[in-house]
């Protein structure tokens, strides 16, 4: 009996892997957070006395 | 020299958020004339008391400055005079601290007063009292054994 699944042959997407998409995604998602957190502060600051 | 797209995008929008973020301190400190709390204006520690504002601690009104009040305290070991003060809703005042013997916190929680009390320095900040409620000061730098026990209050009332 054949093994079941042996012969589905996932195909998954090799990047390349030199591409850089995944460090942008990255460096942006800090990027946002530093300044959403940064403009929280700041807000903070301007509303109180 | 090769750079990748995607690292030129990312060095100009760090480059570009720093130059942001420095200029709003920039404009801070040179055009809105904010500076540090405790900014080279001393006091000979040993005589507070007898030494104006701090000779006359509390809520005085003054005139012909920038602000209406002068809020005067003097911190001490383990306690501020005045242990409570009043402020009118809206009125804007400089508040005026010292210390008498050791470094002490002045925090007004949940307002931007934060300064830290040295022996020997004057420590200013003003600002406009535009929200009514009772602010509790309580001191954050560690000052001895009754450090948990000193606190003061300010009531802006209408
Ligand atoms: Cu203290």
């Amino acid at each position: 009996m054949a093994q079941p699944g042996l012969e589905k042959r996932t195909k998954t997407k090799v990047e390349d892997s030199s591409s850089l998409k995944g460090t942008l995604a990255s460096v942006f998602l800090l990027g946002f957070f530093l300044i959403i957190t940064w403009v929280g502060v700041f807000l903070l600051f301007l509303n109180r006395f | 020299m090769h750079i990748h797209k995607f690292e030129k995008i990312w060095l100009i929008f760090g480059v570009a958020t720093l130059l942001v973020f420095l200029s709003v301190i920039g404009v801070s400190a040179f055009y809105l004339g904010n500076q540090p709390p405790s900014c080279l204006a001393t006091i000979n520690p040993e005589q507070v008391d007898t030494q104006a504002p701090f000779d006359k601690p509390g809520l005085n009104k003054v005139e012909g400055k920038e602000w209406d009040y002068e809020l005067v305290f003097v911190a001490s070991a383990f306690n501020y005079t005045p242990g409570e003060v009043e402020v009118p809703l809206g009125a804007k005042v400089k508040v005026l601290a010292t210390t008498k013997d050791v470094v002490h916190g002045f925090n007004v929680a949940g307002t931007n007063i934060n300064m830290m009390l040295e022996p020997g320095y004057i420590s200013e900040f003003v600002t406009t009292f535009d929200k009514p409620g009772e602010f509790l000061i309580v001191c954050n730098e560690y000052c001895g054994a009754g450090h948990h026990l000193m606190s003061s209050m300010i009531k802006v009332v209408e």
